[in-house]
């Protein structure tokens, strides 16, 4: 579904991500796990194209990412890329001047054109499978943080990604709603969705990502199913990390 | 050394002597408006420190008989009177017609001159030959003058200018029809221009007086007598024969002076103020609706415009950055006033001349373009830069983000600013008065000193301004909080600007 390719990126003098490769295969849960400032989120940025790679490539589904593309040629596919992805980020970044329904409602309208009679019937169908119909009409500021992660959510697999990208999900819940976050993840991924989650939580990964890579200053230490990095590490600073975060 | 210290004190005394002989002159202080005043008086133009004028000229001659000395005080036509009162100087002498109203206020000496009125016209004017003909055209002429008054008498539409030479340059501009004027600045002005041509013969006759604190009735008989003084002498014969202002009416009028006949002069006709509080509410009225629409028409410019310069300072490509700031910058650092002086008097140069409404209208438009461009642009970098990557990661190309996500978020933040804006615009309107428009503050000051009423009438125009800003205050109060309360539609943009 989706595979990276020597991936780098540069602020300036700076390197971020220094060759990044690995693979993720359809309708599997990735973690990306690594301490602040490992270049997680950077990651996250150049998959749905918030951020432009400075080489290597990025394949998702149909589209090709490539550093030497022109520019606008680079950004024709970032778009084509954005119906793959969708994005959940860890603030959410809710529309405030919006209703929960029409936060939803707004790309599937204005992008894909869709009806709004037909995009608000399955902004309630999404709203219900995350739990929230009721809250409908109401406005994202009345909303508790839990409940706007969810609305974020649905605003995102409105427009039907293949591949749902999330950052620090966790760093907003309390424990009962972190498990109950794991369980409906885990039912998007058997009705077809592909996931790459970054976060801090070793815990919350645990039992959800069926693969795991653990970043340091810009590299992948190492990568593998989820229950080797957790239980059987190879390098000493991926036990280490797991260790301490768990 | 002895003969040289006393010649030394011979001197100093001469000099003390002839000093206190000056000082013991008294001043005659003469308030008169010199701006376009020619040729009563005004600025000489080979020499701008010092004023000339065939009233200038009489003046020196009256104090010479009275034994004073003149002091000029350079004054506004329109505050003549109230400057007289309060005591800015001694006499008003500036063509001054003793009209009835006047009398209430001040007293006239004996008249120096008879004038008449003299309408005039474009070369190619061929539906204007008399005043009779202008029911349907406007006529410019100054405020407060006899023509102004004929003509408000006789209901004809017209414009007051602050000076004569505004006047005919708006004539020829076709900004207005027909000017009438009082024939000695019809003469200077227009008489030798090659595109104007009067309508008709010069006509009314009426008299130019000396005008007096009350009270002053001892000044007054000294003027009274210097006035007869140079006319029996024949010195101000050949002042107004100099300055081409010698015909037959002051023929007839000098001679039944020096004959001594006193109510020989032939008919003498008389403008009166018709001053009555229904006529100065109607023309309240209408310069309210006046301002409303300079105000609202101005907005409008100031909030479309204003928009594409704030995206253009802050993403547009380094050409159209420095364009919106150096557009910024100019508006906001030169005063409004002169922006409409320039656009009014200085764009005709190039081939624009708009209506004085239009020109405000438009002046004022782009002056809050470039206020109403930094308050949307401090309203656009308020929005949290997330809010551009979630519209861009749900799909949305940059416009449809920016319309859709970041605008009606940053009109909301903006909106405060912008009532606020709107209400010293609306104010703000009352710098159309120095191009003549015919807005509130320009029929205050009119209305006023015609009248005398400056307290009532002023009141009554706070009243007209309170009446329209404070709905208006209301109004956006309504919109802000309707806004922050979120009604469960989706809040249009073009919906709430409408």
């Amino acid at each position: 579904m989706i595979r990276v390719t020597d991936l780098r990126k540069h602020f300036g003098p700076t390197q971020i991500l220094k060759g990044i490769s690995f693979e993720v295969a359809p309708q599997t849960v990735v973690g990306v796990i690594g301490s602040s400032g490992s270049g997680k989120t950077t990651l996250l940025r150049c998959l749905n194209g918030l951020e432009r790679i400075n080489s290597g490539t990025v394949e998702c589904g149909k589209v090709r990412l490539e550093a030497k593309l022109s520019k606008a040629e680079y950004r024709h596919r970032v778009r084509d890329l954005r119906r793959e992805v969708g994005t959940v980020f860890q603030h959410f970044y809710l529309f405030p001047h919006l209703s929960v329904l029409a936060n939803i409602t707004e790309a599937p309208v204005h992008v894909l054109r869709r009806d709004r009679k037909s995009a608000e019937t399955e902004a309630y169908e999404l709203l219900e499978s995350v739990g929230l119909k009721t809250a409908a009409q109401r406005y994202p500021e009345s909303l508790s943080g839990g409940e706007q992660q969810r609305v974020a959510i649905a605003r995102a697999l409105a427009m039907r990604p293949a591949v749902l990208l999330f950052d620090e999900p966790t760093s907003a819940l309390d424990p009962k709603r972190t498990v109950s976050l794991r369980t409906m993840l885990r039912g998007f991924v058997t009705r077809g969705h592909t996931m790459i989650i970054i976060s801090h939580s070793i815990g919350f990964l645990n039992g959800l990502a069926d693969k795991l890579i653990y970043m340091d200053s810009g590299e992948i230490v190492e990568q593998g199913p989820a229950e080797q990095i957790l239980n059987d590490a190879s390098d000493a600073r991926t036990r280490d990390f797991v260790s301490q975060a768990s | 050394m002895r003969r040289e210290l006393n010649r030394a004190f011979h001197t100093a005394l001469l000099i003390t002597v002839s000093f206190n002989a000056v000082a013991a002159q008294q001043a005659l202080r003469w308030g008169a408006d010199p701006s376009g005043g020619a040729p009563y008086v005004f600025t000489d133009p080979a020499h701008p420190d010092q004023y000339i004028g065939y009233e200038k000229e009489m003046v020196d001659l009256l104090a010479a008989a009275m034994g004073r000395h003149p002091e000029f005080v350079p004054s506004d036509w329109e505050t003549l009177v109230s400057a007289l009162q309060r005591n800015s100087f001694d006499v008003i002498v500036n063509g001054l017609e003793p009209t009835g109203d006047r009398a209430q206020q001040i007293i006239f000496s004996k008249p120096y001159y008879i004038f008449q009125l003299q309408l005039t016209v474009r070369k190619d004017e061929n539906r204007i030959h008399s005043l009779s003909d202008c029911s349907k055209h406007t006529v410019a002429t100054l405020g407060n003058t006899a023509a102004s008054r004929m003509l408000q008498q006789q209901n004809i539409p017209f414009r007051s200018y602050e000076d004569p030479p505004g006047a005919y340059r708006d004539l020829e501009l076709k900004r207005i029809d027909a000017v009438l004027m009082d024939v000695p600045a019809e003469a200077f002005y227009a008489r030798n221009n090659p595109k104007l041509k009067p309508a008709g013969p010069p006509f009314f006759r009426g008299l130019y007086v000396i005008g007096l604190r009350k009270g002053d009735d001892k000044l007054k008989a000294e003027v009274d007598a210097a006035i007869d003084k140079i006319i029996i002498d024949g010195s101000l014969e050949q002042i107004l024969k100099k300055w081409g202002l010698w015909n037959d009416a002051q023929v007839e009028f000098q001679t039944s002076i020096r004959q001594g006949v006193k109510a020989e002069l032939g008919h003498i006709d008389m403008t009166t103020a018709t001053f009555n509080w229904r006529d100065a509410l109607l023309r309240l009225t209408r310069a309210a609706i006046v301002t409303v629409l300079i105000a609202f028409g101005s907005m409008l410019i100031a909030v479309v415009l204003g928009l594409p310069l704030a995206v253009g300072q802050s993403n547009g490509p380094k050409i159209v950055r420095s364009f919106c700031t150096v557009y910024v910058e100019f508006f906001r650092g030169t005063p409004v006033l002169v922006q409409l002086l320039f656009l009014y008097f200085g764009l005709p140069a190039i081939g624009i001349a708009m209506p004085g409404w239009l020109t405000a209208l438009v002046g004022l438009g782009l002056n809050y373009a470039a206020y109403e461009s930094q308050v949307y642009r401090a309203a656009l970098e308020a929005i949290p830069k997330g809010q551009w990557e979630a519209a861009y990661s749900l799909g949305m190309n940059p416009v449809l983000a920016f319309r859709r996500i970041i605008l009606p978020q940053a009109f909301r933040i903006a909106l405060p600013a912008m009532t606020n804006d709107f209400v010293s615009l609306f104010k703000d309107t009352s710098v159309a008065f120095a191009i003549s428009v015919w807005e509130l503050a320009t029929a205050y000051r009119e209305l006023a000193n015609a009248s005398g009423q400056f307290l009532l009438l002023g009141v009554a125009v706070s009243i007209f301004y309170l009446a329209m800003s404070l709905p208006m205050a209301h109004l956006a109060r309504r919109l802000e909080d309707r806004l922050r309360n979120r009604v469960p539609e989706t809040v249009d943009l073009e919906e709430v600007a409408a």
